[in-house]
Order: C-alpha cells, then sequence, then structure tokens
C-alpha cells in the first residue's frame, strides 16, 4: 500500500460524500423556491433522506479519521499552509455534521417527523415552534453557504497543489 | 342502552371525582386542540390556537348532558407561514366561506370510571357527519381536565382536495387530541 494515498475507505467516502452533499445542495435549492404542491412535499423528504444518509457517512468517516493516520502532506508545504489545510478540513467535517443536524432541527420544530426512507422514525429533537423552526432554515441555509464557500477554496487548493506545485495531490484521493 | 349508562354511573357515583360541570367554557392556556397527520408517510403536528368550549356535564344525568365545540380555523399553528397560508384556501379549509368546525353532542355513554364516550355531529367545510369522541375525565392541581382523540378522514370533508387528494403524500387519517381545562 502507498503511504502516500489515503486508504479505499478514506477515498470511497471522501467521493461519495462529495457527490450526494452535490445532490444535497441543489436538490435543497431547488425546492425551497418551489409553491407548495405534493410535489414539493416529496422532493423535500428527499433530500431529507439524503442529507440523513450525509450524515451518516460522515459519522462512519470521522470514526475512520479518527482511528487511522493520514498520509503525510507534501513536503513543500509551509507550516503556514499545513494548518490552514488542516483547518479548513476541519471545519468541513464540522460543517458536514451540522448542516444535516440544522435540518433536522428545523424539520422538528416545523412539527414534521424525519422518518428515513419512510421507515426509521427519528425522534424529534425538539417540540413544535414555528419561530425556532425559521431561525433553524436560516442558520440551515446560512451554514450551506459557508460550506460552498470553504468547498470552493478546498476545490482551487487542490488545483493549484496539481497544476501549479506540480505535487500531484490529486492522486491522494484517487482510487 | 342510555339507562343502563346512566344506572352504571349512579353506582360509580361513590368513587367518582367528577360532579357536574355547569355550562361553562375553558381555560385557554391549558387546553389545547393538536392534530397529527402524515405527509409523505412523516408525522405533522399542528394546532388550533382558538376555540370555544361549551360544556354541560352530569354525571349522574347525562341525558342533560351536553358539549359544543367552535373551532376557529384560522387560528390553525401549521409546519410554516406557507402551509398555513395554504390550508386556509379552498382546497383546504376554505376558511373565507367556512371558518369554523363545530363538533356537537347528541348523546353521552358511560364505559365506567372517568370514561365516557360522546355521541355528536362534526361539522367542517360544510359537510355534517356522525361522528363519536371517547371522553376521559382527569384531576389535575384541582383542574379538571377533559380529553381524547379521535381519527378523521378528511376526504370525508374534503380537506385537501384536487392535487391534494392524493393520500400518498398526505394522507387520509388525521389524529385530532384534544385537553380541554374546564373553567371551575
Ligand atoms: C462537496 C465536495 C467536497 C467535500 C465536502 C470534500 C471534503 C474533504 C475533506 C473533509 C477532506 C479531508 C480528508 C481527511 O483528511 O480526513 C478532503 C480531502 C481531499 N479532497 Fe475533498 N472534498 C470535496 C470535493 C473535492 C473535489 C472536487 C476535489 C478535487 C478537485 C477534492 C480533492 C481532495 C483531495 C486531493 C484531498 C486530500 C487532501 C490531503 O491530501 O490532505 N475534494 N476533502
Ligand atoms: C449535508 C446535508 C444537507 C445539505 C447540503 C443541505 C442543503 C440544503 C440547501 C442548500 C437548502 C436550501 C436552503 C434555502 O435556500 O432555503 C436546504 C433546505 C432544506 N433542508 Fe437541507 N441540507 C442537508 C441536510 C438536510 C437534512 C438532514 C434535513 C432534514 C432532516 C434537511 C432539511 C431541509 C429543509 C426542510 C429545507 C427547506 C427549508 C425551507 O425552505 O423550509 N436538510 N438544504
Amino acid at each position: 500500500m502507498n503511504q502516500y494515498k489515503y486508504d479505499t475507505t478514506a477515498i470511497t467516502l471522501h467521493w461519495l460524500v462529495a457527490l450526494l452533499i452535490v445532490i444535497a445542495f441543489s436538490v435543497g435549492h431547488y425546492m425551497a423556491d418551489l409553491d407548495l404542491s405534493p410535489w414539493k412535499l416529496k422532493v423535500f423528504a428527499w433530500h431529507k433522506w439524503v442529507g440523513v444518509t450525509i450524515f451518516g457517512l460522515v459519522l462512519f468517516r470521522m470514526m475512520w479519521r479518527a482511528t487511522h493516520v493520514v498520509p503525510p502532506l507534501p513536503a513543500g508545504m509551509s507550516e503556514l499552509m499545513r494548518k490552514i489545510s488542516g483547518l479548513g478540513h476541519l471545519g468541513i467535517y464540522l460543517l458536514m455534521l451540522a448542516i444535516p443536524l440544522t435540518g433536522w432541527l428545523h424539520s422538528s420544530a416545523a412539527g414534521v417527523t424525519v422518518v428515513y426512507f419512510n421507515v426509521i422514525t427519528l425522534p424529534d429533537l425538539v417540540q413544535k415552534n414555528k419561530e425556532l423552526s425559521n431561525l433553524f432554515k436560516e442558520v440551515h441555509e446560512l451554514l450551506n453557504w459557508t460550506l460552498l464557500g470553504l468547498v470552493i477554496l478546498h476545490v482551487v487548493a487542490a488545483l493549484k497543489h496539481q497544476f501549479v506545485d506540480k505535487d500531484n495531490l490529486l492522486n491522494r484521493m484517487r482510487w | 342502552m342510555k339507562n343502563y349508562g346512566l344506572g352504571i354511573a349512579c353506582v360509580l357515583w361513590g368513587a367518582l371525582t367528577i360532579s357536574s360541570v355547569g355550562a361553562g367554557g375553558i381555560i385557554p392556556d391549558t387546553s389545547s386542540l393538536i392534530f397529527v397527520g402524515k405527509q409523505m408517510g412523516a408525522p405533522v403536528e399542528g394546532r388550533f390556537k382558538h376555540f370555544d368550549v361549551d360544556i354541560t356535564f352530569k354525571p349522574t344525568n347525562l341525558a342533560q348532558s351536553h358539549a359544543k365545540i367552535e373551532v376557529d380555523l384560522a387560528s390553525i399553528d401549521l409546519a410554516s407561514d406557507e402551509s398555513e397560508t395554504e390550508i386556509k384556501r379552498k382546497s383546504w379549509f376554505n376558511v373565507a366561506v367556512f371558518p369554523k368546525a363545530v363538533f356537537e353532542s347528541t348523546a353521552f355513554h358511560a364505559l365506567g370510571g372517568d370514561r365516557y364516550e360522546v355521541a355528536g355531529r362534526l361539522s367542517i367545510k360544510g359537510i355534517t357527519r356522525d361522528m363519536t369522541v371517547p371522553l376521559q375525565f382527569r384531576t389535575v392541581a384541582g383542574i379538571r381536565v377533559a380529553e381524547g382523540s379521535v381519527v378523521i378522514r378528511r376526504s370525508d370533508f374534503r380537506i385537501g382536495e384536487g392535487v391534494w387528494a392524493d393520500p400518498e403524500s398526505v394522507a387520509e387519517e388525521v389524529q385530532v387530541r384534544y385537553k380541554m381545562a374546564l373553567k371551575p
């Protein structure tokens, strides 16, 4: 096994979660502007199911992260850059938990129980309260924009490594 | 049947914690009218903030007992402003034309203890149907509380017509739970 690569579990989780986040984000924006209709209720449910899936995968991913040594960063990176990279990844991890949580809180406060794939009933995190629900909705949206910002930086950084520094960083996240 | 129920009520009289309730209203703050429906298979809770209750209850004379509840449908508290606006529209409650839901009792039946069954008529959106509602009395901190729950089928009252009639997105059954703290 190549010590300069993440293992298959980490790589699979990275790309699976990235794909699901793109889906949840796009669907979230699409559905928020719809007029209330049975279709909107359907899309809301799907969005929640994707979101809860992400939440579960990220919990698993963080456990993986806590129990594994990640490959050392390219030798040419400065101390400051390593710090920024670490903080950036931590920020993304926290948002990947906080976003589904605020979505779940928003739903609970709206009085709508989350039933994962129509099978598993998740507990209501708070009692029905419309003001609180609106607040969580705002926070859910704000955190999403924050994540978008971080992910853009993340991708720009990865591409910079690949094409400017030419340290083949992308290879670390390739199967 | 009525006499039989009355007989039970008399026999139980010694043990009863309830005495008669005069025609009166409720204590709004501790009373609630909550409903739970399902959208896309997930429970959705809402409630009505304003309703009037007029109840005369005599455990020894159920034939003389009477209850009437009028619910101000526009006072609905639902998931979001958007869904509150929608449910007041024509295809749902049509509150502009039918502002109130009314339940009026026709007979009380004793079930033993503090439990009763109230037969009556429920009117929503211009449609009236017979309905039987369970009723239980409890005494909480000296206040008499009447409570129970009943399942209503929304299509019986054409609540949610057109595209909304599909029970897959919004289920047919809606459970209504009431808790009325009666004025002493
Ligand atoms: C929603 C999209 C994405 C999210 C949420 C995300 C999140 C993350 C996180 C949290 C890590 C740190 C992994 C760890 O050390 O535990 C990581 C690493 C990485 N990501 Fe992404 N990522 C996304 C998209 C992308 C894309 C599009 C690229 C490629 C252009 C990419 C390239 C990489 C690379 C190369 C690493 C390894 C960095 C290193 O070696 O430390 N990611 N990503
Ligand atoms: C990482 C996972 C998730 C992402 C990326 C995500 C993303 C989004 C986005 C971008 C929006 C649109 C915000 C707006 O413009 O108003 C949104 C809305 C929403 N999200 Fe999520 N979400 C995620 C997880 C969840 C979860 C787990 C739930 C609930 C269990 C949830 C519930 C909602 C709801 C109910 C809305 C609609 C807000 C409204 O208009 O009332 N989300 N989400």
